[in-house]
């Protein structure tokens, strides 16, 4: 089976820092992958290169077999890449609806079904009671979700989450831990950076860690907690793994 | 809802005050008074104001597609009306070209200058941008300034005073009114299409967040670009409309920065990003400042500019979104559920 996205030997570097250096991976159709490393691992870095924000300095990236290196972007969301941004980028003068729309746009041309289909996706992530509010009226919380309805909206094959988890409370990351373990049912595979461990040891169905910028350890998430490399690397930060 | 029940409570869903996407009673009522106004040659002795006041919430409207919806703030379009003036005049001048088509021709070398404008500042943002298109509308006036050959130069380019209709030189002031208004419904049509369209859409995602907006696979360049060239068109026919009723061009007063402010600030006043605010704006501004020019510009020389301006940071200080805006408050809001 072709993997869905696959990293080669990818690296990028600022000025003399490698902040990802090598990197290789695979994600399968279907998967759940999650990326995790301590503070300056490299995971924002690695997460622009495939969401197209930066091209790599060396190495391949490549969707469904084709190479899409240097691919904008723009052009990995029509390829069918969507991704949340960890501080959320909402339209500020535009309502919730709207916001999710502008998404919806990409797979609907006509205004009434981008219509309907950000309203059939707000009401997935049960924002449809703020669907008329100003984006700029709503708090950290919902916007997250507002994020993850954004992307969802452009049905994706692929979606990177980019912490998605920090600054809810935990009865929030219980609902978006559930929204997020439901999508390789619908048939979308998930690329997920986070800090949250917890949330993401429960549900994600494979773990890649990378630390100073490569992959120190990947495999189930219950095997890569007790890796020692892993282990060492969070040392000194706090390792909840309820 | 279905769109039988939908078309049913057409009129129900008109509302009384502006709301984006959608014509409200109050635009309808205006636009309605504004054509009966030309209709039954109302105020004959302001005719020149109202002349004036169409022209500019034209223009208003053409500088808003890329100023308020797309973001792209820009005190240069002046160019693009200057642009649009100079090619209709000397089509005619020269080759006896009709302004009827020599506006369309403007308004698409108006067009391909804004793509350029867009193209070359693909990169800049906020202040940088809108000093880049200070500086182009200020190239474009020292080019026509100095290539006389085709602008006349600092003397200008003159349009024999004849009344013909098929040149575009209209007899009446009343003529003239009926004309601009043409002009501005023409603008707020676009608007109004323009804003309830995928590619509205688009240009409210690249002005509140360039990167969410491309991440949702929207190009921002493209959508600038055309943002930018859709505004020129409109601008540059507005320029031929100037020249055909004042019958005289010179670089220094059609590409000035002056002019280009003006563009910026009527919408600035009225509502940025909204299909009325520019209107609004325009026929706010510009009779005030007509007025106040004609009447207090001999008494105390400077006194009309002294009034203008403390009006207009009244305005920025108490009404930052604009007439619209103020009026948008005024709305009930349904509590959040």
């Amino acid at each position: 089976m072709t993997a869905l996205l696959e990293a080669q030997n990818v690296s990028r570097t600022f000025g003399a820092t490698r902040a990802v250096d090598n990197v290789s991976f695979k994600v399968q159709p279907g998967e759940l992958l999650g990326l995790i490393g301590p503070n300056g691992a490299g995971k924002s870095t690695l997460f622009n290169l495939i969401a197209g924000v930066m091209p790599p300095s060396g190495g391949q990236i490549r969707l469904d077999g084709g190479d899409v290196t240097g691919w904008k972007s723009h052009e990995m969301a029509r390829a069918g890449v969507a991704r949340t941004f960890q501080i959320p980028k909402p339209y500020r003068q535009l309502s919730v609806i709207e916001n999710v729309m502008i998404s919806a746009f990409l797979r609907e041309r006509s205004v009434a079904a981008a219509r309907d289909l950000a309203d059939s996706t707000l009401t997935d992530l049960g924002l449809a009671p703020y669907r008329d509010r100003p984006a700029s009226e709503m708090t950290v919380g919902l916007l997250k979700r507002l994020e993850v309805a954004r992307a969802l909206a452009m049905r994706p094959k692929l979606v990177l989450f980019d912490e998605i988890m920090a600054g809810l409370t935990p009865t929030e990351v219980g609902a978006m831990t559930e929204i997020v373990a439901g999508l390789p049912a619908r048939g979308i595979t998930v690329i997920w950076v986070e800090h949250v461990l917890y949330a993401i040891m429960k549900t994600a169905t494979r773990m890649v860690v990378i630390n100073r910028g490569g992959v120190i350890a990947q495999g189930a998430p219950a095997e890569v907690a007790r890796d020692p490399l892993v282990v060492k690397a969070y040392l000194g930060e706090e390792m909840q793994l309820a | 809802m279905t769109a039988a029940t939908a078309r049913r409570g057409v009129l129900k869903q008109i509302s009384a005050l502006p709301q984006r996407g959608r014509i409200s009673w109050s635009e309808i009522i205006l636009l309605v008074v504004c054509i009966a106004w030309v209709a039954l040659g109302i105020a004959p002795t302001l005719q020149d104001v109202v002349v004036l006041s169409f022209l500019f919430a034209g223009l208003a409207l053409a500088w808003n597609i890329a100023g308020g919806c797309a973001g792209l703030i820009s005190f240069g379009h002046a160019a693009f009306f200057g642009i649009g003036a100079y090619t209709s005049t000397f089509l005619f001048l020269n080759y006896n070209v009709t302004p009827w088509l020599g506006i369309f021709a403007g308004a698409i070398t108006a067009a391909i200058a804004g793509a350029v404008l867009s193209l070359i500042c693909a990169r800049l943002k906020g202040p940088f941008f809108i000093l880049s298109s200070l500086a182009f509308a200020e190239v474009v006036r020292i080019i026509a300034l100095n290539w006389s050959s085709v602008t006349g130069g600092a003397e200008g380019l003159s349009i024999p005073p004849v009344p013909d209709l098929a040149n575009m030189v209209l007899g009446s002031k009343a003529a003239y009114e009926a004309l601009m208004l043409v002009y501005l419904l023409a603008a707020y049509a676009i608007t109004r299409r323009l804003e309830a369209s995928r590619f509205g859409f688009y240009l409210f995602a690249v002005r509140d967040n360039d990167d969410a907006a491309a991440a949702a696979g929207i190009n921002p360049l493209m959508v600038r670009s055309v943002a930018m060239a859709l505004s020129a068109a409109l601008t540059g026919a507005g320029g031929t409309l100037f020249a055909q009723y004042f019958l005289y061009l010179d670089p220094t007063y059609v590409i000035s920065p002056e002019l280009s402010f003006q563009f910026a600030l009527l919408p600035a006043v009225g509502g940025l990003g909204t299909a009325i605010g520019p209107i609004l704006g325009s026929f706010l501004i510009t009779p005030l400042s007509e007025l106040l020019r004609a009447n207090l510009g001999n008494a105390a020389a400077g006194l009309h500019l002294v009034i203008y301006s403390v009006g207009l940071i009244v305005v920025m200080l108490y009404f930052p979104s604009g007439i619209a805006g103020a009026l948008e408050r005024l709305k009930p809001r349904k509590p959040p559920s």
